[in-house]
């Protein structure tokens, strides 16, 4: 038992620091202006994306309802492409699963992945003596400023241009100047090399298709491409609520999680279902041709079962992590990803504290919801983020009292 | 005094003990105490919540009962108070000293918040009167109203919001038995936060608890319709609303508003980039928690609202009015910002 006075306290003065810097203020003002603009024009050029949203919810519903059936189909059928897949009930195991896999000394290429934040992957492997690159240029740049994402699909929302070549400039040990097409060329000449001499690629996915077993990746940068085809064996890492009955519904999710997101269309869609492979000689199938030998799938239930117990919080299950409710968020417009711990915003104070980070860390920020519910009208899926809150409240009223 | 000395250090001993366990901040223990104790959540008195009434011999009962649920009248008092938190660490020991200091003298019958915000507090007969107003303009529309005086209870609406249920039972119990004494069959909130409990908390938690609710706007939408040619409204200008996210979101109100400024000649109406359902927030819920971050979120919203280059910003709920005139203030922005029910009376005023 700790003090929540006391970390509240603490979080409060983190909060007012972040509403107080400029910078934090400068790129969120200019993030918040382009997503609304961009989702704004996308959903009008793409106008079914409304009524395929009300059609993901049902999806997700039903899928929630019998998510450990839809897991165990998925990982059949992952095996039976050739794929290895486990099922981890805590994060504890996810890591065990992950390091037996690695082993130490090796170097990892990582594409960006909200489940990794949620099991500090990075950080673990690190520790196992392993050599590990954030491949998203946001998730780079963190890793290069020892800071946690402050958004789940724009980590670096809150570090304007002219911080990023303060920070290149000095880990390139050259002058980047704070030109955008210059920070990325940077990156991209750096990074390069580390996929051709990098043993592992680890990733998550977005959603799953459980009748064949294929893992949809959506992305912008070609780095999840490059991660998960180049390196030798491929891990994936997806929460049990990612999977999907089939791979119809996993298109329909793929789709309405980018549009919100604020693209009319991404620059890449990876559909993964196995380790690389060709019949072209004599038409045997055989592993591991251009792209990995090895493709290991680890489902991670790590409080979901719970959540999804629950009738209440298994809504919280639906989540695309598309992100619009951040953006839409009156305290995270003001202080990014300060108001979160591995998950952000009112969304993220839920899956705390369920998923990761348990009740205490949740509390300060769910004390922070003001509950005004403009999420819930951003949300495709309509996650009613309020009322959780308003359980969670009354869950920890009753812990204290 | 020194009695007095050595019980304020014992307190403090006490308050560094419960500091290992799992408490929440201070100020929230005051609201729910206040609640509690003196049935609103600054510890105000009946004569001062129901001051605005004293000469108007509205009966207690009646068919359509009048709530404010004293907030109107106690939003001054919050907003003293958060000028005070904003100037103290919370987590200090001079503020633990202070809650110390609350408890002990509340046992002589002081309450030193209700003292250090009525201090501060500038705003107080103005939101006396939006409550004195209400009951005008309701009569002025041929409305018979009763109000149950210097007995009415706070909703409980913020036991709700910071998770104390059993709380809100025992005290929603309390004041559906007085509601229930007045004979009443229609309750008429001036705030959407009493009529968001009423309507959807009360009947889960209270059996027999089957009123119809209703916001201010909306009874006053309902009586342009019965008897209109009782709307006395006057403005000539531009009008913008802001929507409470209580009342655009949580009870679906929209359009009621926008209907009743249809009426009244003179008025433009500019709507907002964001408004409805898409209303952003004033900040007011978090005053308490997070009084500076609500105060930036009230100062962006009145960015937005000022935007439209309207002369009145209207609202309907006692925590945007207050948030959003205090960024006006703070800011020294030139907008007006009213409630509906001061836009409405300033017709019969004039």
């Amino acid at each position: 038992m700790r003090s929540l006075a006391r970390a509240f306290q603490k979080y409060t003065t983190e909060l007012n620091r972040a509403s107080n810097d400029p910078n934090i203020q400068l790129a969120l003002a200019r993030a918040v202006k382009s997503y609304r603009e961009n989702t704004a024009a996308a959903l009008k050029r793409f106008p079914h994306t409304v009524g395929l949203a009300e059609e993901v919810r049902a999806i997700k519903q039903s899928a929630v309802e019998r998510m450990d059936d839809l897991v165990a189909r998925a990982r059949e059928a992952i095996e039976a492409n050739h794929g290895r897949a486990y099922l981890a009930r805590s994060a504890e195991e996810a890591l065990n699963l992950v390091a037996d896999i690695i082993g130490t000394g090796k170097i990892v290429v990582k594409g960006k992945s909200i489940l990794g934040e949620e099991l500090e992957i990075r950080e673990y492997l690190l520790e196992k003596g392993n050599e590990v690159w954030e491949t998203d240029l946001g998730e780079f740049l963190l890793q290069l400023r020892h800071e946690r994402p402050m958004h789940i699909v724009s980590p670096s929302i809150h570090v304007p241009r002219e911080q990023v070549a303060e920070v290149f400039t000095e880990f390139f040990g050259r002058e980047i100047p704070p030109d955008i097409a210059a920070e990325v060329g940077a990156v991209r000449e750096f990074m390069r090399e580390k996929y051709f001499k990098a043993h592992f690629g680890l990733s998550g996915a977005n959603v799953v298709a459980a009748d064949c077993g294929a893992l949809v990746i959506i992305e912008n940068e070609g780095n999840a491409r490059l991660c998960t085809a180049v390196p030798p064996v491929h891990i994936a890492l997806v929460g049990i609520e990612k999977v999907v009955p089939t791979f119809q519904d996993a298109m329909k999710v793929a789709e309405v999680t980018w549009r919100y997101a604020n693209y009319p269309v991404p620059g890449y869609v990876n559909i993964i279902s196995g380790p690389s492979k060709t019949g072209d000689i004599e038409k045997v199938t055989t592993y591991g041709a251009h792209g990995p030998r090895e493709l290991h799938v680890i489902f991670v239930d790590n409080g979901r079962s719970e959540m999804a117990a629950d009738p209440l919080f298994k809504h919280g299950l639906y989540c695309l992590r598309c992100g619009g409710c951040m953006y839409e968020c009156p305290v995270f417009q003001l202080t990014a990803g300060y108001f979160g711990y591995r998950y952000l915003g009112g969304i993220g104070a839920i899956w705390t504290a369920f998923v990761a980070g348990g009740l205490e860390n949740a509390a300060p920020l769910i004390y922070t919801c003001l509950r005004c519910g403009r999420c819930v009208e951003r949300c495709p899926v309509s996650i009613d983020v309020p009322s959780m809150i308003a359980e969670l409240r009354r869950r920890i009223a009753a812990l204290a009292y | 005094m020194k009695r007095y000395l050595i019980e304020v250090k014992k307190m403090a001993l006490k308050l560094r003990g419960e500091s290992s366990q799992y408490r929440l901040p201070p100020t929230v223990e005051v609201v729910r105490g206040n609640i509690i104790k003196y049935g609103n959540p600054l510890g105000l008195s009946g004569k001062e919540i129901a001051g605005w009434a004293s000469d108007l011999n509205l009966p207690r009962e009646g068919e359509v009962l009048l709530y404010t649920g004293g907030e109107y009248q106690l939003v001054p008092y919050i907003d003293g108070l958060v000028d005070m938190l904003t100037k103290v660490d919370q987590g200090s020991v001079g503020f633990s000293l202070m809650m110390g200091f609350r408890n002990l003298v509340d046992r002589v019958g002081v309450n030193p918040e209700k003292i250090v915000a009525g201090v501060l507090s500038g705003q107080r007969e103005r939101y006396r009167n939006v409550s004195r107003q209400a009951a005008a303009v309701l009569q002025r529309m041929g409305l018979q109203i009763c109000y149950l005086g210097e007995e009415e209870l706070y909703s409980g609406a913020l036991l709700y919001e910071y998770g104390f249920m059993d709380d809100l039972r025992r005290h929603a119990r309390k004041l559906a038995g007085l509601i229930k004494g007045t004979g009443a069959r229609t309750i008429i909130c001036l705030s959407p936060h009493s009529a968001e409990v009423f309507k959807l908390i009360y009947p889960r938690i209270i059996e027999d608890f089957h009123y119809e609710v209703k916001t201010f706007t909306e009874a006053l939408w309902d009586l342009c319709n019965s008897a209109p040619g009782r709307l006395v409204a006057s403005f000539n200008g531009r009008v913008t609303v802001h929507d409470s996210c209580r009342m655009a979101r949580e009870l679906g109100i929209t359009e009621e508003i926008r209907e009743i400024f249809k009426r009244i000649k003179g008025v433009s109406l500019i709507e907002p980039e964001f408004n409805r359902r898409w209303t952003t927030c004033c900040g007011g819920p978090g005053k308490v928690l997070f009084p500076e971050l609500a105060g930036k979120i009230a100062a962006r919203r009145l960015d937005e609202l000022m935007s439209t280059e309207a002369d009145v910003v209207v609202t309907f709920c006692p925590y945007c009015l207050a948030a959003l005139d205090k960024a006006r203030r703070e800011g020294q922005r030139s907008i007006e910002i009213q409630d509906i029910i001061e836009f409405m009376y300033r017709g019969m005023a004039e």
